[in-house]
């Protein structure tokens, strides 16, 4: 396997220059000196900043321009905007990658510091539950995964599962009040029925301490289209308000509303009560919805909101049902 | 006389303390001697009573015995936990559901037989799309798996049985 190449940081830091001084034209010169290289190596990646789909104008007779903001996840365009949480100082990015979550789970097992942010502009074998893949086109949606080391026992881990969705249905929110994913047990959130955000969480714990969390989430922003297979399931946040997105924008308010969550569940007494509450009140399918469980056939009845662990309650023909894990269906 | 009839009779002999006893009827020839007495065996039935033998060994022998190593006997599957055998339980820190693979149709993480080391992971216990790796906390084998794929599993249900390296 070949291990995929991280991003030049600095890459991020002429991005950067360029955005701070977006009214005038920079010399290849002041770029080379800024970042401590020579003015060909700053022609060599202004290059390939234009092969990331960063519009930039020039070349190094004349110095360089921005002709538009990128919407990179450049841990230099984020990491200002993630001051005071514990997702600003540990930013990794990828061009391209397999998968965020198994990238976090690895860099997790050496000791990569809680708040290690795993970002990527695509990804070539984006994971969901079991087999399942996360469709993951370059620079449309946002695949990120995050380190957490709660100080807890596993059993009492699950709630972060919960907490998640939530988050993200709070960060789409925060950035345009009309849309209010519907959330769907677990985690799912979903726009017109169809899914905008899916959230796989890995975990290693001993039996009575996590180790770490990692957290990946995939959320679909400027997608204009899906394959066939997933037109019916998928939507994006821009097939839903028609509008284009600001990738960095939505994953910065991800990752502070996500910090936040976190920071209640550990310290705020009556955080998990609140995370259960606020679930049932977000998700439209937690009650009284007609539903089957994909992976155990025959299991299908109506739904009775969760129990105090947060695991689906389900009233079935047999009585009441309590679901661990597996896909909600609506039938 | 049969062999109900002969049992009795002994039966009879140890009641009434009789040390010796001989009877002959017909063809038929018996002669019981209780206690210690070196001289044989202590019932004998030259046609009717067969002496039960030891059963036939099924253990299997050493393949390479020495001088220095007596013989000694295994059960035929020494993968097959013992009842005396100490084994180290793998328990499961969450309420879930059991995955033996990383995903449908991949091949199990560990099967009976395989040697792990502390740390290696044996299963993924999901519950609300958290996947949780089973580690060993033991370094050995692989004794039994006691949960079969796809099943819910409570707080501290044994996965697997794993025989520790001495």
């Amino acid at each position: 396997m070949i291990t995929p190449q991280r991003t030049d940081a600095r890459l991020g830091r002429i991005v950067r220059l360029l955005m701070d001084n977006a009214t005038v034209v920079a010399s290849g010169t002041k770029i080379a000196q800024e970042i401590g290289t020579t003015r060909s190596e700053v022609w060599r990646m202004v290059q390939q900043l234009r092969k990331l789909g960063v519009e930039i104008a020039g070349h190094p007779a004349t110095g360089y321009r921005l002709k538009s903001v990128p919407d990179l996840l450049l841990p230099d365009m984020l990491a200002p905007l993630l001051k005071g949480t514990i997702f600003g100082k540990n930013i990794q990015h990828y061009y391209k990658i397999g998968s965020t979550n198994s990238a976090a789970m690895e860099a997790a097992r050496a000791d990569a510091p809680e708040g290690s942010v795993f970002l990527a502009e695509q990804q070539t074998a984006g994971r969901g539950r079991g087999a399942n893949q996360w469709h993951s086109p370059q620079s449309t949606g946002i695949y990120c995964s995050v380190v957490l080391r709660p100080p807890l026992p596993p059993s009492e881990a699950l709630i972060f599962s919960l907490a998640a969705g939530l988050a993200v249905r709070a960060a789409v929110q925060e950035i345009d009040s009309r849309v209010k994913p519907d959330l769907k047990w677990p985690n799912d959130a979903l726009l017109d029925g169809k899914k905008v955000c899916g959230i796989l969480t890995e975990m290693n714990a001993e039996a009575t301490r996590v180790r770490h969390i990692v957290i990946g989430l995939g959320i679909n922003v400027n997608q204009t289209d899906f394959p066939s297979d997933l037109e019916s399931l998928a939507i994006s946040l821009r097939m839903f308000t028609g509008t284009e997105w600001s990738r960095v924008e939505v994953c910065a308010a991800l990752l502070k509303s996500l910090d936040r969550e976190y920071h209640n569940l550990l310290e705020k007494p009556g955080a998990r009560e609140s995370v259960m509450r606020r679930f049932q009140e977000a998700s439209s399918s937690v009650r009284g919805r007609k539903v089957r469980i994909e992976e155990s056939p025959g299991l299908e009845g109506v739904t009775e909101g969760l129990d105090d662990r947060g695991f689906l309650q389900l009233r079935t023909a047999q009585g009441l049902k309590t679901v661990l894990s597996g896909t909600v269906r609506f039938v | 006389m049969n062999q109900k009839e002969l049992k009795e009779l002994i039966e009879f002999l140890i009641e009434k303390d009789i040390a010796e006893f001989e009877l002959e009827r017909g063809d038929v020839k018996v002669r019981i001697k209780r206690g210690a007495d070196s001289s044989g065996p202590a019932v004998q039935d030259t046609r009717f009573f067969a002496v039960q033998s030891a059963p036939p060994s099924s253990a299997t022998v050493d393949s390479a015995p020495s001088a220095t190593t007596p013989p000694r006997t295994t059960t035929p599957e020494p993968a097959a936990p013992e009842p005396s055998e100490d084994l180290h339980m793998v328990r499961s820190p969450i309420v879930g559901t059991f995955y033996e693979s990383p995903s449908p149709g991949a091949p199990p993480f560990v099967k009976p037989g395989d040697m792990v080391e502390v740390g290696q992971v044996l299963c993924i216990v999901e519950a609300m799309k958290l996947m949780n790796e089973i580690e060993s906390d033991v370094a050995g084998e692989v004794v039994k798996k006691l949960i079969a794929n796809g099943q819910p599993i409570e707080y501290g249900q044994e996965l697997f049985a794993i025989r520790s390296r001495k």
